[in-house]
């Protein structure tokens, strides 16, 4: 095969089209070529969990996982996270809860969290500081965002 | 109180107002910004902590198909920047004074080239001795970082010489006439280490210049005007060629007050009349920016046998690396802090501030403070223990009350210190603390410690303009990192206005139309620029009230503003005018536009001459005191020495929480980053070489790090400067924290530790001192 | 660069003969990171995420465990297989990094890497766990033991790669603790222990004792342990090992910790995994 390959995709919901070098980061890819910047780069080398995005309904790193790697997948980005605009329960829950600070950090906190939730609907706070422990947030703490993970698994089960 | 259309907005815990855009990923931070046309660039780093640049190559970089232009020290003008003192060039130039010290830099058409080519610029260099520690420094014959110190311009009145670019002398009452008094005294060396800010968000500008030859400039900053002061001295510019604006910061703390790469993306933007983009990898912005300084304190506490403080000296010297930058003001400071909050009689402090070849040293909230209290709270836990008095009863004891006054004499307008200190006792039910049993395996502790940190500094403004429609526009040129002052700035103009938040629109800083604005930093925001708001608002109210006056056929002092955005007749319910028919007789028949402005400095003298003796200090007015204390409750892993904080409480003094939930948001943070500060984070160096430039070696707190019981109890004694009252509290979240942790592990193991970070092994060794280290 | 994903093992170690500076990719966990950092540029990428073959765990007639060579560190970690002493897999897996890098990072990545600080290399050793590799010339097992040889070097030949892990079956009643110290949640390990011990009426039958993170390779010296093999398990002096194991232990100074801590606290935490062990054995009595 050649240096640039031609992948196909699903990002949030849309069949995309990209041709990429080999070595490309689906994080780049999202950013550089789709335009979607929700994901960001903090540290490139999956520590800091920023670039979190779904693929195939597992949230992983968009700085470690290679566009060439993934043909035919579904990728979710924090842009495909609120639904005809209407936020999800962490979104929601973040918002209420006045976790949200200067936001760098918020869009692989979305993702990361709300994967905790598919697998672990009523998980303690212990149980989601492990959850968003790959997540870097250098202003709230933390405090806040495990309140609101609790807040949006108990309004789940309203 | 919530109807929706009236209910006040001071004291509500409102969302930020761009919640959602960040929900969302939409909101766009520097490295998501893009103009046509763009290049990008990338640095070139020096691989010497000193050394003399003796030739530059740049034929092979230049060649690489992509690249646009390659710039080095030789091409750039030679100006010089700095805060206190203008020691810096835009880029390394004749020398390279630390390792990773931008020495070139290249515009391409991506990224990867211009890294690609940045790594063939060949540089020749005669290295010269680094010095690479404050000893070094103070060495006789050391080798001098700057030549040319002696020259530089300077903002105040600094005592100078050979490495040492600054030192403060500060004195009050008697020192030795203080000890002579004192029943007992402690004396302690404590060493901090450099940390690194770890913003999520690494530094990064973009450039772009017009036909006429003038440059906007897009960056991670946390003062447009500093970003505009820096790169016009360094690359000689007329501050009237350079407009600085701001995307969406990801956190600054300190990190991006000063300047990082924006000379380096104008000097490329008006080399190549194309639009330059820089972002720093995460190394990079490890290597190149700043760094907490690292303080070596030496510190002595007098006291009588009833626990009364009667004498401290304090002796420090910071590290500052390889350029001023921010550190005048840090020694400054953290020498006025050196006190702590208490009434201690006779107190001295003298501070030396010294170049090395490291990276450069800068402001990190807490601005000193956090190591000066780590050394002060410690020691006052160490008489409290020596006497045995309760550590929240000596601080009681010694409390400044009242008006104070703070060291060198500024009288305190407001002071909750002595009611934090009793919430914090109440709320952590600090008498029965030691009731509660350690798991197995695991020694329990408790401590705790207190502090104070200013709100103020420096010129700061605000614009209120009443709009046709009698929405508001707010501009007050300071940039929100992310703390969230936009929100709590348009909740006092909608408060001082009476009307829903909603109508409140916040301006995005901008040189060219905000109002001066100092900077995001000195906790000042809420309280200098807040009150700004609140003056500007209220010159729009009397605006409003000649005209409606007019209009309502009444003497302006007869009418009121009501909630909701209407002016009406005191007493008299239904004469009213709605605010936008106020607003459209403004602009079509009389006097134009209502526009409301402030401007203001903080005003009050830090030093009293009757009462104190003080040199080199950088800043004669400083602000208002924000006051704070803390507790935490630890577990000691008797195995591996590990520490872990499992509660933590805080008790501030902010004034008037604006937004109490954004009060709470800064306390948390900011104990957080005292935790990883007292227990993690430490900037390796290894002959001025940064060791762990990177988040897999540099290892700040996760959330499994972290006690998820955080309680903090918000004190409001008003301040009369401020908005509503209020005052900063950005800062002092992080004031007492290594120290609270440090008293913990000193009751869970009777060690006192006096280094930090107090990691597993420091511990260990404190804990049990030689006592298993035999071979089988 | 050159990029496959091949669905055959074969045709994978063919490419990768072909080129011999290309890489097999795994999970990318470290690959990609090194990759962003400039570290390691490879002509080509093999990718072994289309190899069936190399997916998931299963188990032999034997009671051996196959974990496949692609099965990633958050499928090891909640694999209930993984029980009484075996468990320390299961463990060591769930205390790398975070959740979102345990759903991309292999076994077979993680121990091709090998680096000494990692949580795999001790949990395999105390098992007695083989290396499955495969070549161009054929399949060959290596213990675990012989497959650490050095900082971040195994005894893989060139044109080689991991197939699978095999895991052996434990004494039946045995239990095994992953005793890890790290600075912070998820980072590599200042030092790990694992600990396998079988005991039956109040003595000790079985003890399998390996410390990560003290050297280049995984430590273990069952000569010892077989000296503390039948002894009553309130009277076995697991420090000595402990003791032992710190004394052939060959430690740096990092950023993590200072050699000499690490060897300091070698003897005390292999004595706490085994009380550890010894209040789990009783119990699940």
């Amino acid at each position: 095969m050649n240096a640039n390959i031609e992948i196909a995709l699903t990002v949030n919901g849309t069949a995309r089209s990209v041709t990429v070098p080999a070595g490309e980061t689906l994080l780049e890819t999202l950013r550089e070529r789709l335009a979607l910047t929700g994901a960001k780069r903090g540290c490139n080398q999956g520590v800091c969990g920023a670039c979190t995005i779904s693929v195939d309904g597992r949230p992983v790193r968009g700085c470690l996982t290679l566009t060439a790697n993934c043909a035919d997948s579904e990728i979710v980005t924090i842009e495909g996270m609120a639904i005809d605009g209407a936020l999800g329960r962490i979104q929601l829950a973040l918002e209420a809860t006045g976790a949200v600070q200067c936001g760098f950090c918020t869009s692989g906190m979305v993702i990361a969290a709300e994967a905790l939730l598919q697998a672990n609907p009523h998980p303690s706070a212990a149980e989601i500081q492990t959850g968003i422990s790959g997540n870097l947030c250098r202003c709230s703490g933390y405090r806040m965002i495990v309140d609101a993970v609790l807040l949006a698994a108990a309004a789940e089960e309203r | 109180m919530d109807d929706g259309v009236s209910s006040a907005s001071v004291g509500r815990s409102i969302s930020r107002l761009e919640t959602r855009e960040k929900l969302t990923g939409a909101a766009k931070y520097i490295a998501d910004l893009a103009r046509p046309n763009m290049l990008h660039a990338a640095i070139l780093g020096s691989p010497h902590a000193h050394a003399r640049i003796l030739s530059y190559n740049t034929t092979a970089a230049r060649a690489v198909p992509g690249v646009h232009a390659v710039q080095t020290g030789a091409d750039f003008p030679d100006g010089r920047m700095g805060a206190f003192v203008k020691d810096e060039p835009p880029i390394a130039q004749e020398k390279v004074r630390y390792i990773g010290e931008p020495v070139a830099v290249v515009a391409a058409d991506n990224e990867a080239i211009a890294r690609r080519a940045a790594q063939l610029i060949e540089i020749e260099y005669e290295e010269l001795p680094a010095i690479v520690t404050p000893e070094d420094a103070l060495a006789g014959n050391a080798a001098l970082v700057h030549e040319d110190l002696a020259n530089y311009f300077m903002v105040y009145d600094a005592v100078r010489y050979g490495n040492v670019l600054s030192e403060t002398t500060l004195s009050e009452g008697d020192i030795e006439k203080g000890f002579a008094e004192a029943d007992i005294v402690v004396e302690g060396e404590f060493e901090t280490p450099a940390q690194a800010h770890v913003a999520i968000e690494p530094c990064g500008a973009l450039a772009e210049i017009d036909d006429a030859g003038r440059v906007t400039l897009w960056s991670a900053n946390q003062s447009v005007f500093r970003v505009q002061a820096n790169v016009c001295e360094s690359l000689k510019l007329p501050m009237s060629k350079l407009r600085s604006l701001t995307p969406r910061i990801g956190g600054g703390f300190g990190n991006k007050m000063e300047a990082h790469v924006q000379p380096l993306v104008v000097q490329l933007a008006i080399v190549t009349r194309r639009p330059v983009k820089l972002i720093l990898s995460r190394e990079e912005d490890f290597e190149t920016v700043r760094v907490r300084h690292p303080f070596k304190i030496r510190m002595r506490t007098g006291a009588r046998k009833d626990g009364t403080l009667v004498a401290r000296d304090t002796e420090v010297i910071l590290d500052g690396g390889a350029y001023g930058d921010d550190s005048p003001g840090v020694l400054g400071y953290s020498m006025l802090m050196s006190r702590g909050p208490y009434a201690i009689p006779h107190a001295r402090a003298h501070g030396r501030l010294v170049y090395t070849n490291k990276i450069r040293s800068g402001a990190f909230r807490g601005f000193g403070n956090p190591q000066m209290q780590f050394a002060g709270e410690t020691q006052i836990d160490e008489i409290a223990s020596q006497l045995g008095i309760d550590p929240i009863e000596i601080r009681l004891k010694n409390a400044l009350r009242g008006e104070g006054p703070w060291f060198l004499g500024q009288k305190l307008a407001s002071n909750g210190f002595v009611e934090c200190l009793e919430r914090l006792r109440d709320m952590s039910d600090w008498k029965n603390r030691h009731r509660a049993v350690a798991t197995a395996g695991k020694r329990r502790g408790f401590g705790i410690a207190a502090g104070a940190h200013i709100s103020g500094l420096l010129g700061t403004g605000a614009i209120v303009r009443l709009l046709e429609d009698g929405t508001v526009v707010l501009n007050t040129g300071a940039v929100d990192i992310g703390q969230g002052s936009d929100t709590v700035l348009a909740q006092i103009c909608a408060e001082a206005l009476k009307v829903p938040l909603d109508r409140v629109a916040v301006a995005s800083p901008d040189t060219d139309g905000s109002p001066y604005n100092w900077g995001t930093t000195a906790s000042r925001v809420t309280f200098t620029t807040g009150r700004s708001v609140a003056m500007a608002a209220a010159e729009v109210e009397t605006q409003i009230k000649e005209l409606a006056a007019d209009m309502l056929e009444c003497a302006a002092a007869d009418l009121e503003l009501r909630p909701g955005g209407f002016v009406g007749i005191k007493g008299v319910p239904d004469k009213q005018l709605p605010l936008f028919v106020v607003s459209l007789q403004a602009h079509w028949r009389r006097g134009g536009p209502i526009i409301g402005h402030h401007s203001w400095v903080f005003d009050r003298p830090a030093v009293d001459p009757k009462r104190a003796v003080a040199t080199g200090m950088p800043f004669r007015q400083i602000g208002v005191y924000s006051f704070a204390a803390q507790a935490v409750e630890i577990e000691i892993d008797e195995v591996t020495g590990k520490s872990e904080v499992i509660k933590a409480w805080s008790a501030v003094d902010v004034g008037r929480a604006i937004n109490p939930a954004s009060v709470e948001g800064q306390m948390d943070g900011g104990f957080v980053q005292g935790l990883g500060f007292a227990l993690t984070e430490e900037v390796v160096f290894d002959q001025g070489r940064i060791v762990n430039p990177t988040l897999m070696d540099y290892k700040v707190p996760t959330a499994r790090d972290v006690p998820h019981t955080m309680k903090t109890a918000i004190v409001e004694a008003p301040e009369p400067d401020g908005p509503f009252g209020a005052k900063g509290v950005g800062e002092i979240g992080l004031v007492p924290t290594p120290a609270a942790i440090a008293n913990a592990i000193a009751d869970a193991t009777g060690a006192r530790l006096r280094r930090l970070p107090m990691t597993p092994e420091r511990v260990l060794d404190a804990m049990l001192p030689a006592e298993d280290a035999d071979a089988p | 660069m050159d990029f496959h994903r091949p669905t055959e093992t074969s045709e994978a170690l063919r490419l990768l003969a072909d080129d011999p500076d290309s890489r097999p990719l795994a999970g990318g966990a470290s690959l990609v990171a090194m990759m962003n950092a400039r570290l390691v540029e490879p002509t080509g990428l093999v990718s072994l995420a289309g190899i069936a073959r190399l997916a998931g765990i299963s188990e032999t007639a034997g009671g051996v465990l196959s974990i496949g060579a692609m099965t990633r560190h958050c499928e090891t970690a909640s694999d209930m297989r993984l029980a009484g002493g075996r468990s320390i897999l299961r463990r060591a897996a769930s205390r790398i990094a975070n959740p979102v890098v345990r759903n991309m990072g292999t076994i077979g990545g993680s121990i091709a890497l090998a680096d000494p600080a990692a949580d795999y290399p001790a949990a395999l050793v105390a098992l007695n766990a083989e290396i499955v590799a495969a070549g161009i010339a054929g399949e060959r097992h290596i213990a675990a033991r012989d497959f650490f040889t050095g900082w971040y070097e195994t005894a893989l030949k060139p044109g080689e790669m991991v197939i699978a892990v095999l895991i052996p079956r434990t004494p039946a009643g045995s239990v095994g603790v992953y005793r890890k110290l790290a600075r912070v949640a998820g980072d590599f390990a200042i030092v790990s222990v694992a600990l396998l011990l079988g005991a039956e009426n109040g003595r000790c039958t079985h003890l399998q004792v390996a410390v990560g993170g003290s050297g280049p390779a995984p430590l273990r010296l069952p000569q010892f342990e077989e000296k503390l093999v039948g002894r009553p398990l309130d009277d076995l002096d697991a420090a000595a090992l402990g003791r032992a194991l710190a004394w052939i232990s060959d430690p740096v100074d990092d950023v993590r910790a200072s050699a000499d801590y690490r060897r300091r606290v070698i003897p005390r935490m292999v004595e706490d995994a085994y009380r550890r062990a010894v209040h789990k054995h009783g119990a699940q009595r």
